[in-house]
């Protein structure tokens, strides 16, 4: 009975602490952005909404989101095709070299993110595209597709080969098969790596800082430099949108496919 | 090779050239004379395997499978796992091409047809409904994939479903559905488009048992109502003889024995087939005695009579030969009072009784047979005195009971 009890102790403190530590950041800039003084402090002084109706006002800061905004937009159409075509011949078809794919594609979690960022930026300022926003679109998509993929092949890995057999029984040719059955089986896959893909683009922050340039950076590295001069509530506020953002993302994904689908992938 | 009614097959069973012609359905195949060309069955059969060879790298998946099926009829190929038997269906059915041989559906070799534009209805093993449609959704699936009439589908689709009984049931996804409902989902998509052939895949080994024979007389009738030739593909020897017209025995990537159930179960054509079928008994020894009507084994030291099984050739004296006895047949008493009519009487002492409820099984030891311990069946247990362990029994059984195959 003790024994059990005092068990329970250590665990609850390990998950308070866990928990405490997890929301700690995302609660001090929440509870910052709605100060009512000219300094970011917490606990605020004060309540107000006029840090975030500054950063309505601050078409810098608005800009950059947009920007970020298309940024994922372009990682985003990228990796559907390339990862759903991908994750399903990974998971259904013995590829060849399929281990040796798979090793690969850990790669971009292995190597630095300062090295691939460097990487692309040579790359990018070679072909002349340095500073252009759609490249950076391509990087994340590159950078974060294993995502994508595993996603995939998580969905696709429970689809029994004898439903495409059945669909080709029912007289359905290749393509139809795809459309039809596959596609649709996997689709929650796909759901649930786009999402992911998208905010991992949205927060991009090392390899955007390298690829873009000064007067076209997104909000990450918009909010980075400012902090750099004065500090002020309206990045708080900013985060907090940006958080809500992530946040919105993860219960449409919730609600859409549900969030055990990425918590079973590999 | 032995042509009878449509049915013509290379390792043929006595069971097959017994085929009463008036049991044969449907067209002008009754009794083939001799002599008549191949070509013709194989045009009138709906569907006709000719000396089909399936090799998996150094496996012999299936050799020199043939047999024809005329149309309307309902066949099972039975055997055990590794058999052959769904490798057998998958070729039929597109999804594996023969390493030799030819099949022929409708009269026309299908070698080079793809299994999308096989006029063939499918039910899996397990299943493969569409997970994201609902019933009516998989259902209707065929009829779009095979162009029908948009306006029509909604109709076709609710009459097999209310052939299936599950009028009503259209809009319920398929994880809303049970296991029998989703089987009978099943069977509905691979009927509604109306196809030449119907092909089961052991779709009903996942159930239990109770739903297992339910789903059974439910296929049966089904063939029936609308019949389409259909081969099913089963472990289950029970199943085989409830729901078909023919049976194809397969083991080790060969048909055994192809003849209706009866004559399957009756006269098998080997010993593999008794011993598949059935509850039977083996009784090994030498060939001590032949006549055109009568085989005689040396079990033990004892004379045992018998009839000349299945096989083409009947063991020759001195060769090892084994008898073939149905638990069923052979018949238990106190003392051999009473069995004077009986080919074979021997003396036993039983071992184990085991209450079934509908009959009671019995393991009797044999000294005068070498000590072999046969199982009997008492199915009426009621007029009969009930024996237990180590009680003395007397046995006797038809010599035309037992058959003789040669080891």
């Amino acid at each position: 009975m003790t024994g059990s009890l005092s068990k329970s102790i250590v665990i609850w403190t390990f998950v308070a602490a866990s928990l405490v530590m997890l929301s700690a950041p995302t609660i001090v800039v929440l509870g910052a952005s709605f100060t009512a003084g000219n300094m970011i402090t917490f606990p605020p002084e004060g309540l107000s909404l006029k840090w975030y109706a500054a950063i309505s006002q601050a078409s810098g800061l608005r800009q950059a989101f947009f920007r970020s905004l298309y940024v994922a937009t372009i990682c985003t159409l990228i990796a559907i095709p390339v990862g759903t075509l991908a994750g399903i011949a990974l998971a259904k078809y013995r590829v060849r070299f399929g281990r040796t794919i798979q090793v690969y594609l850990l790669l971009p979690f292995t190597i630095p993110l300062i090295g691939s960022g460097i990487g692309m930026m040579l790359a990018f300022g070679n072909a002349g595209l340095a500073g252009q926003l759609w490249p950076l679109g391509v990087a994340c998509a590159v950078i974060n597709l294993p995502f994508m993929i595993w996603a995939v092949t998580a969905s696709a890995s429970n689809l029994s080969p004898d439903l495409e057999l059945a669909a080709a029984n029912c007289g359905a040719p290749p393509l139809q098969r795809f459309l039809y059955i596959t596609l649709p089986a996997v689709m929650p896959g796909v759901i649930t790596g786009s999402l992911l893909m998208f905010i991992l683009a949205l927060n991009e922050f090392l390899v955007s800082l390298l690829l873009v340039d000064a007067r076209n950076v997104t909000l990450p590295v918009q909010i980075y430099n400012s902090i750099r001069s004065i500090i002020t509530p309206d990045l708080a506020a900013i985060s907090v949108v940006f958080i809500a953002c992530a946040a919105i993302a993860i219960a449409v994904l919730d609600r859409l496919v549900g969030l055990d689908v990425f918590l079973k992938s590999k | 090779m032995t042509q009878f009614a449509g049915i013509s097959i290379d390792k043929i069973g006595r069971g097959a050239a017994e085929v009463p012609t008036e049991s044969v359905q449907g067209n002008s195949m009754s009794a083939a004379p001799a002599g008549v060309p191949q070509q013709e069955t194989a045009a009138a059969a709906a569907v006709s395997v000719k000396r089909v060879s399936k090799v998996f790298g150094d496996v012999h998946a299936v050799r020199e499978a043939s047999f024809d099926l005329p149309k309307g009829r309902f066949l099972t190929i039975l055997g055990p796992s590794g058999s052959g038997k769904t490798t057998l269906l998958r070729m039929i059915a597109g999804f594996d091409a023969p390493t030799a041989g030819d099949i022929y559906i409708g009269g026309q070799p299908v070698k080079a047809v793809p299994p999308h534009k096989r006029a063939i209805g499918m039910v899996f093993q397990k299943l493969a409904l569409f997970p994201h449609m609902t019933a009516a959704e998989n259902v209707a699936f065929p009829l779009k994939m095979r162009r029908h009439d948009a306006r029509t589908i909604p109709q076709k689709v609710e009459r097999y479903l209310e052939l299936v009984r599950l009028g009503g049931y259209g809009k319920r996804r398929i994880n809303e559905l049970s296991g029998g409902q989703q089987q009978r989902v099943a069977i509905a998509r691979a009927l509604v488009f109306e196809p030449d052939l119907l092909l089961l895949d052991e779709p009903l080994a996942a159930l239990d048992r109770k739903l297992r024979e339910e789903m059974q007389l439910e296929f049966r009738r089904i063939q029936k109502e609308l019949g389409v030739t259909t081969i099913n593909v089963t472990h289950d020897q029970r199943e085989a003889l409830v729901v078909s017209d023919e049976i194809v025995v397969m083991d080790g990537g060969e048909i055994q024995q192809m003849a209706q159930p009866v004559h399957t179960y009756r006269t098998p054509a080997n010993a593999f087939v008794a011993n598949f079928i059935g509850v039977t008994n083996f009784l090994e020894g030498p060939v001590v005695e032949t006549s055109d009507e009568a085989i005689v084994l040396s079990v033990g030291g004892m004379r045992v009579n018998g009839a000349a099984g299945g096989t083409a050739r009947v063991p020759s004296q001195g060769e090892l030969a084994a008898g073939a006895l149905r638990a069923e047949q052979i018949r238990i008493a106190p003392t051999v009072q009473g069995f004077s009519g009986l080919g074979n009487v021997v003396n036993g002492e039983v071992r184990d009784a085991i209450f079934e409820g509908e009959r009671i099984v019995y393991e009797v030891g044999v000294p005068e047979l070498g000590g072999a311990v046969l199982r009997v069946f008492d199915h009426d247990a009621e007029s009969h005195q009930q024996f237990g362990p180590g009680d003395s029994v007397a046995l006797g059984w038809n010599a035309k009971d037992m058959y003789i195959f040669k080891k």
